[in-house]
């Protein structure tokens, strides 16, 4: 897929990002290597040493904050990418500017850790609150199919306890304010009358997606407006055609009985990382159906889609 | 020196002859191993004790070796003896499809190539291991990698990851000096490390008996390119002298095998015994390195590969390399160097101890 470079992509949670130990992760077939330097800042590295293309993933990170490769040892400044240090080089630790990993541009906020391309881009403004529950889940469904696949039907993707997702809409999938909303009809997954007898639904679920990133912010509602449960689905394209899911929920609002007894106690919001694949494809397209052409009509207009392709070497 | 500019390796300590074109420096650094295929080589392909009268599976770039033996004597076919044939003879064997085959240093070697160039004279020398072999089998190993032979032999001849990758067997790589020299000819590439006052690799602790903090230690590195084998000769003083014999054949372009031997007969009786076992454990930290490395190396990428003064060796690995593969492209595949020449002098070999 055509990966925009100007997009913050959601590639961790907060708490995956350490410094004990690098992650792995990707955008697209762009191997990407996080961590947290000494000042507890995320840094973020192409996840290849420029020196012999071992991936830095497989180093570890030292006190004073520099990632260094497993293989022979040379440690590189997250910031800038610059090599630092060669073990055993007493005699030479300045190395000429050529001698850096490409470093990406990080930015963390509300428990994500996004990771841009373009390591000159301007950090995205602070929208969400941290939710307190979170998880990952890696899809092997592509990128625009997990979307459509979360319009057309979520419970083909997600779960979110004592509830039912019904197929009526309330709101089908439009624009507003640059993002694609749309809002499901609900049910308690207690007892009740199949969703196409229902004279009113005591619950909707209201999806907010940005159309370049496919982050998407879920919000289940009462008849009463009350707002029950909040969360950020942040899906990103990874290798080979997988859909990265991060995500983080939070309970809101409590709803009286015992209906709104169970949606809480713990984490009440699941995300699958496997697919049902017969009900996947036997699932027709319907939201989704013009969804694609609003989503890409909404990238147009903000954003120039042409971008030099990745090193094909790296995909590896 | 760190090298960045656009121009040749500058460190021409060969006394033989320079190639006609001098490969830049860019190439090196962008190399696809991948695309290096050698021909009209002996390449080692099995220990002759797995040589029996069942045909065992080789090869040589993914062409199809099977081994037997017919009254003692080694044969080499593209065919197994019960295959129903669907294929056409390949051009490396003769009208029996038999490659030209020979038994040396305990070691099966099958000549890939054109068959009439095939001559003892172009079989690497190995002058750390008995001629006709007789080892005892426990100073051999079989060992695979998921990585191109040239990655594997890039691994070998540049030690410096060896203190790193290898720190639990070899020791760290604290030391009081390093320098490395490297020779080269148009068939070989010689790498020498010396170190002084190294802190002692823990295998030797545990199993020579070494009391001293440190040790001075002399690493020897030799690759025969065309056969893509190598010589690893270790010398530790307090300790053992370890000659290591560390072929890649390269039985696709990106599946290599190792027929390992090390001649640990001058060793203490652990030492003797457990080292040539500790190879298992160091190619697996090799490969964990060099597993995700090699895919890689199997397309061009336009961005160059960085390198320190410590991989003098390995640059002029790739350069040899490279210079040896152009010239097959061209259809020369003589040798204008003799690899079978006795090469003690070369690796510093202790004669006095390995007498056959
Ligand atoms: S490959 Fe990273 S230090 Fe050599
Ligand atoms: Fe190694």
């Amino acid at each position: 897929m055509s990966l925009q470079k100007d997009v913050w992509w959601a590639v961790a949670r907060s708490e995956e990002v350490t410094s004990d130990k690098p992650l792995s992760v990707d955008i697209g077939d762009q191997p990407i290597v996080l961590w947290r330097d000494n000042h507890g800042i995320a840094r973020a590295l192409e996840d290849r040493c420029p020196h012999r293309r071992a991936p830095l993933s497989l180093g570890c990170i030292r006190d004073n904050g520099l990632i260094q490769c497993g293989y022979h040892g040379w440690s590189y400044d997250g910031e800038t990418g610059r090599l630092k240090e060669i073990p055993n080089m007493k005699d030479q630790q300045k190395f000429p500017p050529v001698y850096k990993a490409t470093a990406f541009a990080v930015s963390e906020q509300a428990g994500f850790v996004r990771v841009c391309l373009d390591p000159k881009a301007e950090a995205p403004a602070s929208a969400s609150p941290h939710y307190k529950y979170s998880g990952t889940a890696n899809v092997s469904l592509r990128h625009q199919e997990y979307l459509d696949a979360l319009y057309d039907d979520p419970s083909l993707l997600i779960a979110i306890r004592a509830v039912h997702f019904t197929p009526y809409l309330m709101s089908e999938l439009h624009e507003q304010g640059g993002r694609l909303v749309m809002e499901r009809s609900c049910q308690w997954k207690t007892p009740h009358w199949p969703a196409h007898f229902v004279a009113e639904f005591p619950l909707t679920l209201l999806t907010s997606t940005d159309p370049v990133s496919g982050e998407t912010e879920l919000t289940l509602r009462d008849d009463q407006a009350k707002e029950l449960l909040h969360a950020v689905l942040a899906p990103v394209p990874a290798a080979r055609g997988v859909t990265a899911v991060r995500w983080r929920a939070e309970l809101g609002e409590r709803h009286a009985g015992i209906r709104g007894a169970l949606l809480r106690g713990s984490n009440p919001l699941s995300v699958l990382s496997s697919i049902d694949g017969t009900k996947l494809r036997t699932t027709k397209p319907t939201v989704s159906l013009h969804g694609e052409d609003l989503r890409a009509e909404l990238r147009g207009a903000t954003h120039d889609s042409s971008q030099p392709p990745v090193d094909r070497t790296v995909a590896a | 020196m760190l090298e960045v500019a656009d121009r040749p390796l500058q460190t021409d300590e060969s006394p033989t002859t320079r190639a006609s074109t001098p490969i830049s420096l860019n190439a090196i650094n962008r190399w696809v191993p991948h695309d290096i295929v050698m021909r009209d080589s002996w390449f080692p392909v099995a220990h002759n004790y797995s040589v029996t009268g069942k045909p065992v599976r080789r090869a040589i770039y993914s062409h199809p070796i099977f081994l037997w033996r017919e009254d003692g004597v080694v044969v080499a076919s593209e065919f197994h003896p019960n295959e129903r044939i669907a294929r056409d003879k390949s051009v490396y064997t003769d009208v029996k499809g038999h490659y030209p085959t020979m038994e040396h240093y305990g070691v099966v070697w099958v000549w890939f190539g054109n068959p009439q160039a095939a001559d003892p004279v172009h079989l690497p020398s190995l002058p750390f291991l008995p001629p006709k072999g007789g080892l005892p089998k426990h100073m051999t190993a079989t060992v695979r990698f998921e990585s191109s032979a040239p990655i594997s032999l890039e691994n070998l001849i540049d030690l410096t990851h060896a203190d790193f990758l290898h720190a639990d067997v070899v020791g760290d790589e604290r030391s009081d000096s390093e320098t490395v020299e490297t020779f080269y000819d148009s068939e070989t590439v010689t790498m020498v490390r010396t170190l002084v006052n190294k802190s002692v690799a823990p295998v030797m602790k545990f199993f020579s008996g070494i009391r001293q903090p440190t040790q001075n230690v002399r690493q020897v590195i030799r690759i025969y390119l065309r056969s893509h084998c190598a010589i690893a000769y270790g010398q530790f003083n307090p300790g053992d002298d370890v000659p290591l014999f560390h072929p890649c054949t390269p039985e696709t372009r990106d599946r290599t095998r190792m027929e390992m031997v090390m001649n640990t007969s001058n060793a203490g009786l652990m030492f003797r015994h457990v080292m040539p076992k500790a190879g298992y454990k160091v190619s697996r930290q090799d490969s964990y390195m060099t597993s995700p490395q090699s895919p890689r190396y199997m397309r061009h990428t336009d961005r160059k590969d960085l390198h320190s003064k410590f991989d003098q060796a390995g640059q002029r690995y790739r350069m040899a390399m490279m210079e040896l593969a152009e010239r097959q492209e061209k259809g020369d595949f003589a040798y204008r160097d003799n690899v079978s020449a006795d090469c003690s002098d070369i690796i510093g070999l202790r004669k006095e101890l390995f007498q056959f």
